[in-house]
């Protein structure tokens, strides 16, 4: 094991997870779901993240169907989506994704189709992003893993 | 299960608890069941709730306890919620991104044992197997009533269930009803061998906000509770019924989100409520004469009715209070002009219940006035006769008194010293107490209670002060009583306090009229209720009173206009969310109004 390989592969995944913090993509929930990562399971988070983004991405799709027709938006059904997306980026720590979906709500409340569509767009975007952010994450996690280290466990308070 | 397996299982406790979890999306799904299993509980998974149903169906018992998601496309978690309590009986936490406290309201009241926002914390998960050792408590104590108390915890939600076996799984129900207390003091009663009613008084429920305070809101166990009050003669049990109602008190009044915060104010308004000590602890000549006129002396409402109904949720009650012995007399046409000293009752009065168990006479008013009308009870006044007033409805209070659980507490206690003669906030209990005793001694009606003490969520209200019934001195105390409670607004924890419903909140300035005050007296009158209440008019601390009536069930009184405005407002409590049956019925409060 090149212990200074580790240790600047190291260096780097902490930097890194730490910038997406304080770049708000990231919030506490999502250190708690790294904390629930152990050797027993040690996929826990990509597993986890990796069912969230499948989420957003039916989500916006049914959503997207609905306010396609601008005469005849189910709202109701925008709002039930918007509300389970918002549940589900509050409980992985996606902050930026969940602050949409409250302005997302908040269209949704006055019927504001341009408004959610907006949003949707915006979502859309949010959750890409940080699907790539965090793949790049992971890919790091694994360069450490492979070579020889340990993941550090970073605290970000 | 028997209560050695019981034993055995709670060794174990909480770990392998089997928990079914139930929620629609995948996402939280699996990072709840990760959770869970860092709990070290044994969990099951499903996003479906009708899979959720049938699993529970197939055996029941399989899960010790079913955490739920709320929106679920193919049910809605309450239905579920209810679905699963009413069968299996089994303790169920709700769990959703909305904190609206509707959304919570609604979970309580169709029998959730907690409530839960995302995104969950590990540390809210890792408690919720008290539920279900306090779940098989209370049905251990339930069904082994050969004096096997397993101190059952009051349960929050699940419980109670061997108490209403014979009524069919309506606890939860029943919880928030009128009933409650009175259930469960049958119970207490049945259960081996008849207890004694333990008397909430304002130092055991000090010490034992105290005790809460200090093992943490959350963390707090009956068990360990008893242990840190260290209060002879108190049994698990009593601390966890007590417990739960503190705890229902304080999620009305405050919403989840403030609990600590009245916790820590609890104490003090309960005793300010409760007229500590110290305050005047009148004892109200039974009959003395000095009721005058009926009406006037009863305006100023007894306030011991009304704390003495606030006591009853805990089941404190006045007990303490120096009224009448006899035991609630409320309702006993005969006993009206007895006055019992309701504080000395045991909450749980077999007498078919209908005092307040425990409540102080308040209710015996109301029969007074209703019944009796200017007749005989009142015996001697005949003033009282006359009035009408003071205490309307109090029988149809008193059972909503009785079951206001904990959180009607309210208000009484409201006045601390600033009412004159010596009537301190608590006073109003003791008020009540010697109101109802007294009904007959017509003196003046009690002084204005401007209670410097917002009335803040009484828990429990102690018991009057005066354990003897003394109409008089209930006159004596002033005519202001009018309402003992409120006084101040600065009820300490306040915050909690009713706001939905700002007027009910002291306002009576005038009783008689149909005002409408709004009785739903919440616990602390806003702060500009309590600003009316402070503002030293008797009628006002009246009011407050009433909000605390509000909350629970209202009862209504008969009375007159009183009447009129204590249904309205009852009408308006009702509508308010299932609080707490019963709350302390503060239809009386609405009496008292115009008591002033």
């Amino acid at each position: 094991m090149n212990t200074i390989v580790v240790a600047q592969l190291q260096r780097q995944f902490q930097d890194y997870i730490v910038s997406l913090y304080q770049q708000g993509f990231l919030d506490n929930q999502f250190s708690e779901l790294r904390k629930l990562q152990d050797e027993g399971t040690p996929d826990f988070v990509a597993e986890v993240v990796s069912l969230f983004f499948d989420d957003c991405s039916k989500l916006i799709n049914t959503m997207s169907i609905s306010l396609e027709r601008p005469d005849n938006v189910d709202f109701k059904q925008v709002d039930s989506g918007v509300h389970q997306l918002k549940g589900s980026s509050s409980s992985v720590g996606a902050r930026r994704v969940k602050n949409v979906c409250i302005s997302f709500k908040e269209c949704c409340d006055v019927q504001n189709r341009e408004g959610c569509l907006r949003c949707l767009q915006q979502v859309d975007y949010e959750y890409k992003m940080l699907k790539t952010k965090l793949q790049d994450l992971f890919n790091l996690e694994k360069q450490i893993l492979q070579a020889g280290g340990t993941i550090p466990q970073v605290d970000i308070n | 299960m028997t209560v050695e397996q019981n034993l055995e299982a709670l060794d174990q406790f909480p770990v392998g608890m089997r928990v079914l979890a139930v929620d629609d999306d995948q996402t939280c799904l699996k990072i709840l069941e990760s959770l869970l299993r860092h709990c070290q509980y044994h969990v099951t998974t499903t996003n479906q709730a009708q899979k959720a149903l049938e699993l529970l169906r197939e055996n029941k018992n399989k899960f010790d306890l079913v955490i739920s998601d709320v929106d679920m496309p193919d049910m809605d978690g309450f239905k579920l919620l209810e679905l699963v309590g009413l069968e299996m009986d089994l303790p169920v936490i709700m769990l959703s991104a909305h904190s609206d406290p509707k959304y919570v309201m609604k979970g309580v009241t169709h029998g959730a044992c907690d409530y839960l926002l995302k995104p969950v914390r590990i540390e809210e998960l890792k408690n919720i197997w008290q539920h279900v050792v306090r779940s098989r408590f209370d049905k251990n104590r339930g069904s082994n009533n050969n004096g096997d108390k397993r101190d059952g915890s009051g349960n929050e939600g699940v419980g109670n269930s061997d108490q209403n076996n014979g009524k069919g799984n309506r606890k939860r129900k029943d919880q928030y009803n009128e009933d409650e207390d009175e259930d469960r003091d049958d119970n207490d009663d049945s259960c081996a061998q008849k207890k004694q009613r333990v008397v909430w008084t304002v130092e055991l429920h000090k010490k034992f906000v105290a005790a809460v305070n200090q093992l943490g809101y959350e963390k707090a166990m009956p068990k360990k509770i008893l242990d840190l009050m260290n209060v002879e003669k108190l049994t698990r049990e009593n601390v966890a019924s007590h417990l739960q109602k503190f705890r229902l008190y304080l999620k009305r009044i405050s919403g989840v989100a403030n609990q600590q915060a009245i916790m820590a104010n609890s104490e003090l308004h309960f005793m300010q409520m409760n007229g500590l000590d110290g305050f005047h602890h009148r004892p109200i000549p039974v009959g003395s004469g000095q009721y005058h006129g009926g009406a006037p002396a009863m305006r100023s409402f007894p306030p011991n009715g009304i704390l003495g109904r606030l006591n009853t949720p805990s089941g404190i009650g006045v007990r303490s209070l120096s009224s009448p012995p006899a035991g609630m007399f409320l309702q006993n046409q005969t006993d009206i002009g007895k006055f019992h000293h309701v504080s000395s009752l045991p909450l749980n009065h077999s007498d078919g219940g209908n005092i307040l168990q425990g409540l102080p006479m308040p209710l015996e008013f109301d029969q007074l006035q209703t019944n009796n009308n200017k007749s005989r009870n009142m015996n001697s006044n005949k003033s009282i006769a006359g009035t009408s007033m003071a205490f309307p409805s109090f029988s149809t209070q008193q059972n909503s008194l009785i079951s206001a659980p904990n959180n009607n507490v309210v208000v009484l206690e409201g006045h601390p010293q600033a009412t004159p003669p010596g009537f301190p906030g608590h006073q109003i209990n003791k008020r009540l107490e010697h109101w109802s005793n007294a009904v007959s001694s017509s003196t003046h009606p009690p002084p204005p209670a401007h209670n410097s003490n917002s009335i803040n969520h009484q828990f429990d209200v102690s018991p009057l002060p005066h354990s003897r019934p003394d109409p008089l001195e209930w006159n004596n105390v002033s005519s202001s009583y009018s309402i003992p409670f409120c006084d101040s607004a600065n009820t300490l924890s306040s915050p909690a306090l009713d706001t939905t419903n700002p007027r009910a909140f002291c306002r009576n300035t005038d009783f008689d009229s149909n005002t409408n005050v709004q009785p739903g007296v919440f616990y602390g009158p806003s702060t500009d209720a309590m600003a009316l209440l402070s503002s030293s008019n008797p009628k006002e601390g009246f009011v407050v009173g009433q909000q605390k009536l509000q909350s629970g069930g209202f009862m209504v009184a008969d009375a007159g206009s009183l009447d009129d405005i204590v249904n309205s407002t009852m009408k308006q409590e009702q509508s308010q969310g299932d609080l707490s049956g019963g709350d302390l019925g503060y239809g009386g409060f609405s009496s008292l109004r115009t008591c002033i």
